[in-house]
Parts: structure tokens; C-alpha cells; sequence
């Protein structure tokens, strides 16, 4: 399977960028973050102690709805609790993520916003990261659609999706909490027992937590998984940033 | 901030003592706090600054067929927070829709779904016959592709304190609108069939023509196969549901009752019986109340929703003491609540959300199913959680039956 | 913050003085454009367009729809500019400000009521059903004389998209797929860009495609749309320090030898992509033609 492929700090204007193309699904994501930036007095007089996050997400070839509305919402919901908007400078400020889809398919009206949420989430998470927001931990996440013949399948391709009797959409943090879970079609709740350990092995590697207690996960188990993806970017990114740093050690 | 007891508030010198609603604003978190925890001694059971037990939801009351100029309403009040739904069915015939005419060459890689019998039996699973699968598929193609079904959400002004009039829609609003279509189309709550009108080209006789109108009215299951030996029958026009929900009052968790709302108020609905007339060209409707019918709904999804409250207000901020998920809760004092059903004070205090929709097969005999879980905003909430959630969501699910179907 | 942050006093006086000395910032010269660069996605009609530092990406898409009652012949189209806080922290999310309504409007007025694209090419059955074209425009970074090139970008979108291919039959639209049939180019009438030039001390200095620092320190536009037969179609002197009109006629000179080159590069960019494209569709195109037996069957739905 071709992995996904992502570039940071493409940008120049936004303080942090990155971009996420998953070849499998076609979505090809371009995140910017503006952080802190001052916003007028609005809504953030509720949380004085907090930053406010952001998140706008513009459509590749139609006009903004209520779907966008939707996503916009979960996808601020999960950021924050990740974002550490009470660091030095950040409370009362902004942190606005601008994520524009660039390629793929359009989500039309009342469609499943899942397909395109785990693309949105990883971008957002490199552009936060490339802006240098203080997170407290980083997130890898994934999409899976059940068959009507029980199989569970990774980033389904459109037809599956169609065809899918359901979809899940999960977030593990890179400390192995549940971040965030979406599900719909109909399913129980082994069905989705199942979909969330093979969510977890593919977000975190093969040795799903509390199996027998040993959570000691040697490197070879965790190459390929999608928390090593995230990490990898990251520390190819830290190396470009600092290379003038580590060039004169 | 203030060291969270209870026993903290009673032992200040009495000139310093403050009433319990002031406290409730001033310190928010510890209030909730020391309710949800009461000192060991004092053998009370844990519970919500409200009244109620942390897996209680608030009274519950529906009202349907309240509003006189729509084919469907319903009132459904949660506590404080009350949804109003009104269904307003329109005709859009099927020479107004662009992509009526419209067909895909092949299926594979299109936006439309429109492959009408092409598809093979999935494997049915459920021996249920409310859900046919084949039927299913069309009747995604029809109400999704057509835009059959418009629910809308209103947060009106004075809802709350925060919606100012001429406001655009907030995006709560938005997103709680997304959520209803959202749901109405993964639920397949309402079968296109119901949505169709047909014409039957006369090839029988003036009578047998008066036959199959009626026919079509009583048994609304007859696919179009079932028209038999005459001529394909063909879909005239379609009615479009405009769902229109409207929070009159907001005291949280906005989203149950307007499910709850939705579903009273498509269950209440009744489409008159319509027909193509031939001679004017035109579809026409009856006016006899005994001809209208009411929508055939699949299933009985309710919706449950839930917050976590964490005993440890700076948790969602300080870094270093997020523990590994696979580190062993500590033992002892009990750190995070989840609370059901949420109110408008309950949700100021929590980041971490959750909801579920489930349905039970066979009219509450069958086992339970789930439509849609989701949460977000936290750490907390995992399988075993979930797990419990289910079945708290399940209780739930036959409490609401009985209110909605009583109303 | 809605605008962008104001030169400071002597960095607008440091780009003044320069430009009386016949000098620019970035050592270009007053009609030199930027480096442009043009590439295009997977997609038919995907733009990614870079000139100098500012950035952007265009993607065009078709959809059937039904025509508007008062012109049933016509098909529609839409150039939609949404400036977003991606493509500078000035502009923000979700309101429309100054600068979009003034960019939307210029390439409206260049591309879409200059008739590049001929709509009536895009009927489909009269009054019944129509093609409606759409070009999105994602600005990603902002760096001055984003009219030009969105412009130029919009007009090679339009130029590399394929729509597929609808055929009527008893009344029926049917419509192939990408990989069913040869997709088809939209009819384009002519190549209309448009040519911004900034004025600065009192109009004495008429610069072409300013970077954001020229633009902030600027005095008054002046917009030439042109073609490449040398028809204006577009010309605007908004307001501003006030411009020589013999300045104006010799702009435009200017601005058509601009349009004919920039033409001229889009020109063979599109032809390298096509033939690349080309190379590899030939082998889809006789998949696609055993397929066509099967679909057949297929077109009778609904």
C-alpha cells in the first residue's frame, strides 16, 4: 500500500503549513495555522484564560455549508484538547487553522463527512506542529468501513464507502488515549470493539494495549504505523529547521 | 482556585459565607465538584449540582401535532431545553430536478448513485423486512441524490443568552443541522417509497386506472414490479420533507431533543394522497383527511448524549500530567464523571462529549443496534466507557418510546 | 486585523526614491513580470500557479444543472474567489473583505463577461439541463498582483479541463464518464488576461505585477484586460494619483506584447501536459473501448 505523503512549512505567508495527500482516498489537504494572532473581541470572552481556536475548512470546488459547519465544530473539539492554549502568549489569542481541500473529490450536501476527516486532522496536527503550538501530545488517526460481509477495510475507496453498512473514524493520541470516535450506519458494539483494535494497530502498531499487560512495544512493531508516520515528518522536519544547528556539532 | 470539599464551604466563618448560587458562579468547577463528591462520612450518594443522579436524564415530555399548518409536528421539551419540529412536504416534480434526466454511463467513479436494480442481493444479515437491501440502496440514491429530505435548525433568538437577533446562523447551529441530515440519511429513517408519486399510464381502462390509484394508496410497499403486466408506471414528482427545527430554549444539550423532536414530528406526518392527472398535466392532491397517510419510518433511533466531568480542572492543560491510557486508573477517588444528559452548566465545565444513537430490532425485542457514536474533546470516555454508555443509551431508548409513543 | 500591516514611513520612502532612480526592489525591471511557474494536478483543470511569491491553485468542475428560465440556451458559470487567513494572516476566515470583492470582480469582469468561455457551448437540452462550470480559487500565499494571477491562472484552468462527455438520447442525458469516453474541452472564444500596472510619485512611474511592498506603498491601478488580438476588454483606472492618458496607450502596447507571451507559455505548458497525459491515456482509451460494450446495457436507468 502506498502510504500517505506530506510536506511541512510549505507556506510563506502562514506562521505554519503542511500539506496531506493520501493517495489511496485522492484527498489532498492544505493546512495553515496562524498562531497567536489577536482576534477581535468576540466569543473568546467565555474562556479569558484560553485560547481560541479556529478552524475554517474550504471546500475544493463548492461553496462552504452546513457540512463544513459540522466538521469545522469536531475537528476545533479535538485540536483543543490538544493544543496547550494556556502557555505563555496564547491566552486570549487565536490560533486559526485555515485547511483548504485542493484535490479529491467534493463532499456533496448530507454526504459522510468521514472520508475526508482523518486527511483535515493529520494536516491540521503537522500545521500546528510546524507552527510551533505548544500540544501536549500528538494524535495519529484513521478511517474504517465494515462490509456487509463483515470485513473491516482501511481508507475505503469510494464504492466501499458507498456500499459500507458502517464507517468509523479514530484518533488515538500518541500516548494511546481515545482522542476521538466517530461512528455511523449500524453496528454493535463488538463490531466496534473489533474496528477500534484494528484502529489502534494501525495507528500505534501490532501490540494492542492491556493484551497481557505488557505495553513495551519494540521498535520493529511500530514501523509502518501511522504514529511512526506522524513522527518520522517530524523529526525530518525538526532536522531541516535545525540543520544549521546540528551541521556545526 | 479553591481546595474543592464540601466540607469546605459550611466551616467558613459566616461573614465570609456565601450563598449557594453564588458560589455555583464564582467557582463553578468546585461546586459541581463537591457535590459529585461528598466527603465519605456524611454517606451521601453522589450527585449532580441539579438533583440528579450522574446516569439520569431530565424529564422528558412530547407533545405531537401541536402546529396546525404543517403535515407533521412536535414539541419535545428535555428538561429546559425544548425543540419545536414542524414537516412541511412539498411537490418537486421530476421536470424541475436538473439531474432528473440525467444517468451516469457506468457507476464507477461518479458522484451519482443512480443504479436502480443493478445491484446484487447483498447478503442480508437481518431478516428483519423492514430493511431490504436493494430497496435501501435506491433509497439512498433518491432521498440523498435528490435532496428529498431539508431538515433545518433554528437557535432562536432568546434561546439563550448568547443569540442576538439578525445573527447569521452560528455554527452551532450549523453543525447540529448537518448532524440531523446527517443522521436521517445513515438511519434511513424514511423510505423513498413513501416519497414518490407515480403515474400509471392507462392501458386497462378507465377503471382499472382508478383501481391502481388506489391500489398505490393503500399498499405502499408495491415496488414497480409489482404494477405487473401493464405499461412501467413512472415517478411524476417527488415530495420534499422541509423539516424545520426550532430550539425555543436552550438549557443543553440541544441535540436530543431535536432528534426527538424530528423523529415525533415525522412520525406525526401525513401526506395527502397525490396523483399525475393526465388531462390537466398537473399533480393533484386529495383533500380527504382519510386518504392521507402517514409516513412508514424505519426503526426507532434515539439519541443520547453525555459529558465528562473531570475532578481535575487543570487536567486539560498541564502537559505533564496526562497519563498513559494503560496506566491503571488510581484507586480510590474517583477522578471523572460522566454525566448524562447534560445542562447548559454541566457543559461549561466539560470539554469532553459524547453521543450515541441506537435502535432495537423487532420493536424493542430485538438486540441493540447503534446508529452513530461518536465523542470528542478528551481523553477520557474509551471501550469500557462506551460500553456502558451503550447500554445506559439503551435504557434510554425505552423510555423514550414510550413518551414519544404516547404523545 | 483586516489589513496588512502599513509600510513603515521609510520603507515606502526607500521604494519611492529607488523607483525615481529607475530601480525596483527585487531588481526587476518596470515591465518585467515576476518568475511565473504553471503546473498542473492530477485532474483536468487543477492549476497550481506561482508568480514570484505569490501562490495559488485553481481547480475547475462541471455539474449538470438545470439553465436559469431567462436564458435557456446558456449554461452557467461561476469564478468563485474566497480569500482565506492561508494566504496572508490579514485577510480572515469566513468574511469577505475589500480585497476579495475587488479581485473577484476584475477577473469577472476579464474572463467571464469578456465571454472567454462560451456558455451557450454548454447547453445541454434547451431549458432542461446544462452544464455548469465553476473554477475555485485557494489562494495559498499572497505576495501582490494576485488579479493577474488569478487571471492567469483561471484562463489555463479553463483551457486544461476536460468535462465528460453527455450524449442525448430520447430525452435521456446520459454522461460518460472520464475513463468511458474522450472527455471534451470547453469552447473557448478567446484568451483574454489581464495586465496590472501601479502608479507611484504622482503617476510618473508606471510599474507592471508589483510585489506586496510595491502594492503597499502604491498610489493608484491601472488595469488593462487584453487579448491576444489586441482587443481591450476590460480597463480600469480606479482612483488613486492620476495617470497621463498617453501613458494609458502606451501600457496597453505593453500589456498585449505581456498577454501574447504569458499566452504563449500557457500554450506550451498545456501542450506538454496534454502530451504526457497523452501518452498515458492511450493506453486507457482502448481499455475504455471494451468497456463501452458493457455500459451500453447500463443506460437505460432511471
Amino acid at each position: 500500500m502506498v502510504g500517505p505523503t506530506v510536506s511541512l512549512s510549505g507556506l510563506r505567508r502562514a506562521d505554519g503549513s503542511a500539506s496531506y495527500k493520501c493517495p489511496v482516498t485522492g484527498y489532498d489537504v492544505l493546512g495553515a495555522v496562524n498562531a497567536p494572532v489577536e482576534l477581535p473581541a468576540r466569543k473568546d470572552a467565555l474562556r479569558p484564560e484560553d485560547a481560541t481556536i479556529e478552524v475554517f475548512v474550504k471546500p475544493g470546488n463548492t461553496t462552504a455549508g452546513v457540512g463544513e459547519g459540522y466538521v469545522e465544530s469536531v475537528l476545533r473539539s479535538v485540536l483543543g484538547s490538544i493544543v496547550l492554549g494556556r502557555e505563555k502568549g496564547f491566552p486570549r489569542r487565536g490560533v486559526v487553522i485555515t485547511l483548504a481541500i485542493i484535490g479529491g473529490e467534493a463532499v456533496e450536501r448530507g454526504d459522510s463527512y468521514l472520508t475526508i476527516l482523518p486527511a483535515l486532522l493529520h494536516a491540521s496536527l503537522l500545521a500546528l506542529i510546524s507552527a510551533a503550538v505548544p500540544l501536549s501530545m500528538t494524535f495519529a488517526t484513521t478511517l474504517l468501513a465494515v462490509t456487509p460481509s463483515g470485513q473491516i477495510v482501511q481508507d475505503p475507496p469510494v464504492e466501499d464507502v458507498a456500499n459500507a453498512v458502517s464507517l468509523h473514524v479514530l484518533a488515538f493520541s500518541s500516548k494511546g488515549h481515545l482522542l476521538l470516535n466517530e461512528s455511523q450506519g449500524r453496528f454493535d458494539f463488538e463490531t466496534w470493539e473489533s474496528v477500534r483494535e484494528q484502529a489502534a494497530s494501525i495507528c500505534q502498531g501490532a501490540n494492542p494495549r492491556g493484551s497481557d499487560g505488557d505495553t513495551a512495544m519494540d521498535d520493529e512493531s511500530k514501523d509502518g504505523t501511522l504514529d511512526n508516520f506522524i513522527r518520522e515528518a517530524m523529526e525530518d522536519h525538526l532536522h531541516r529547521v535545525y540543520s544549521w544547528k546540528i551541521e556545526s556539532n | 482556585m479553591a481546595t474543592p470539599t464540601a466540607s469546605a464551604v459550611p466551616a467558613a466563618p459566616p461573614s465570609l459565607s456565601l450563598p449557594p448560587s453564588q458560589f455555583a458562579r464564582l467557582q463553578p468547577h468546585a461546586y459541581l465538584l463537591a457535590h459529585l463528591s461528598p466527603p465519605p462520612a456524611s454517606n451521601q450518594p453522589s450527585i449532580r449540582a441539579n438533583g440528579r443522579a450522574p446516569a439520569q436524564f431530565r424529564v422528558t415530555s412530547a407533545n405531537s401535532g401541536s402546529l396546525t399548518h404543517t403535515n407533521g409536528s412536535a414539541v419535545v421539551r428535555v428538561g429546559d431545553t425544548t425543540a419545536v419540529c414542524g414537516v412541511r412536504a412539498e411537490i418537486l416534480h421530476t421536470d424541475d430536478i436538473a439531474s432528473w434526466s440525467v444517468s451516469q454511463a457506468s457507476s464507477g467513479n461518479t458522484h451519482k448513485r443512480r443504479r436502480l436494480g443493478d445491484l446484487g442481493g447483498k447478503p442480508t444479515e437481518e431478516s428483519d423486512d423492514t430493511y431490504a437491501d436493494a430497496q435501501d440502496d435506491e433509497d439512498r440514491a433518491h432521498i440523498q441524490d435528490l435532496n428529498l429530505l431539508v431538515p433545518n435548525l433554528s437557535l432562536s433568538t432568546g434561546c439563550a443568552p448568547g443569540f442576538t437577533p439578525g445573527a447569521p446562523p452560528s455554527s452551532l447551529a450549523q453543525s447540529l443541522s448537518h448532524q440531523i441530515l446527517s443522521l436521517l440519511h445513515t438511519s434511513r429513517l424514511v423510505r423513498a417509497d413513501d416519497l414518490r408519486i407515480w403515474y400509471q399510464p392507462p392501458n386497462l381502462g378507465r377503471e382499472d386506472l382508478e383501481r391502481h390509484n388506489e391500489d398505490e394508496a393503500m399498499d405502499v410497499d408495491a415496488g414497480p414490479g409489482a404494477a405487473g403486466l401493464s405499461k412501467p408506471r413512472e415517478i411524476k414528482a417527488f415530495w420534499v420533507l422541509y423539516i424545520d427545527v426550532m430550539i425555543i430554549s436552550l438549557a443543553g444539550n440541544p441535540f436530543d431533543a431535536a432528534w426527538a423532536s424530528v423523529l415525533a414530528a415525522l412520525r406525526d406526518t401525513k401526506l395527502p394522497k397525490a396523483w399525475w392527472d393526465i388531462d390537466n398535466e398537473t399533480i393533484l392532491c386529495s383533500d380527504d383527511v382519510s386518504q392521507a397517510r402517514k409516513l412508514s419510518l424505519r426503526g426507532f433511533p434515539i439519541a443520547s448524549s453525555f459529558c465528562v466531568f473531570d475532578a481535575d480542572a487543570a487536567a486539560a492543560y498541564r502537559a505533564v500530567v496526562i497519563p498513559k491510557a494503560d496506566e491503571p486508573k488510581r484507586r480510590g477517588f474517583k477522578q471523572t464523571w460522566i454525566l448524562a444528559d447534560p445542562d447548559g452548566y454541566e457543559e461549561g465545565l466539560s470539554q469532553e462529549r459524547a453521543c450515541l444513537v441506537v435502535d432495537k430490532e423487532s420493536n424493542g425485542q430485538g438486540k441493540t443496534v447503534i446508529v452513530k457514536m461518536e465523542k470528542h474533546g478528551g481523553w477520557i470516555i474509551d471501550t469500557e466507557d462506551l460500553r456502558q454508555l451503550v447500554s445506559m443509551s439503551a435504557q434510554r431508548w425505552d423510555e423514550m418510546k414510550q413518551i414519544l409513543e404516547q404523545c | 486585523m483586516s489589513r496588512e500591516a502599513n509600510l513603515s514611513v521609510a520603507e515606502r520612502e526607500f521604494v519611492l526614491e529607488a523607483l525615481r532612480q529607475g530601480q525596483r526592489l527585487d531588481g526587476r525591471q518596470a515591465d518585467q513580470y515576476r518568475p511565473l511557474s504553471i503546473s498542473f494536478g492530477e485532474e483536468y483543470g487543477h492549476v497550481k500557479l506561482q508568480l514570484g511569491k505569490t501562490s495559488l491553485v485553481v481547480r475547475i468542475s462541471a455539474e449538470v444543472t438545470k439553465p436559469r428560465d431567462e436564458r435557456p440556451f446558456d449554461g452557467l458559470f461561476n469564478i468563485n474567489v474566497e480569500l482565506s487567513a492561508m494566504g496572508s494572516p490579514a485577510w480572515e476566515n469566513g468574511r469577505s473583505n475589500d480585497a476579495e470583492a475587488y479581485v473577484a470582480n476584475v477577473v469577472d469582469r476579464v474572463v467571464r463577461h469578456s465571454n472567454a468561455l462560451d456558455t451557450e457551448s454548454l447547453c445541454i437540452v434547451q431549458g432542461v439541463s446544462c452544464w455548469s462550470i465553476r473554477a475555485d480559487v485557494h489562494v495559498l500565499d499572497f505576495d501582490g498582483n494576485l488579479t493577474d494571477a488569478v487571471c492567469i491562472a483561471v484562463m489555463t484552468g479553463l483551457q486544461h479541463f476536460r468535462r465528460p462527455d453527455a450524449v442525448v438520447r430520447d430525452g435521456q442525458v446520459i454522461v460518460y464518464g472520464i475513463d468511458e469516453r474522450v472527455p471534451v474541452a470547453l469552447n473557448i472564444t478567446h484568451k483574454p488576461l489581464s495586465v496590472t500596472f501601479n502608479a507611484f510619485n504622482e503617476g510618473k512611474n508606471l510599474i507592471l505585477d508589483a510585489s506586496l511592498k510595491e502594492e503597499l506603498a502604491s498610489e493608484g491601478e491601472l488595469v488593462i484586460g487584453i487579448n491576444n488580438g489586441g482587443e481591450v476588454c476590460f480597463l480600469s483606472k480606479f482612483a488613486g494619483a492620476p495617470v497621463d492618458a498617453h501613458d494609458i496607450v502606451e501600457k496597453s502596447n505593453v500589456a498585449l506584447e505581456k498577454v501574447k507571451e504569458i499566452n504563449a507559455r500557457i500554450d506550451k505548458v498545456l501542450l506538454a501536459d496534454l502530451s504526457r497525459r497523452g501518452k498515458k491515456g492511450m493506453m486507457e482509451e482502448s481499455r475504455a473501448e471494451n468497456d463501452r460494450e458493457i455500459d451500453s446495457r447500463t443506460t437505460t436507468v432511471v
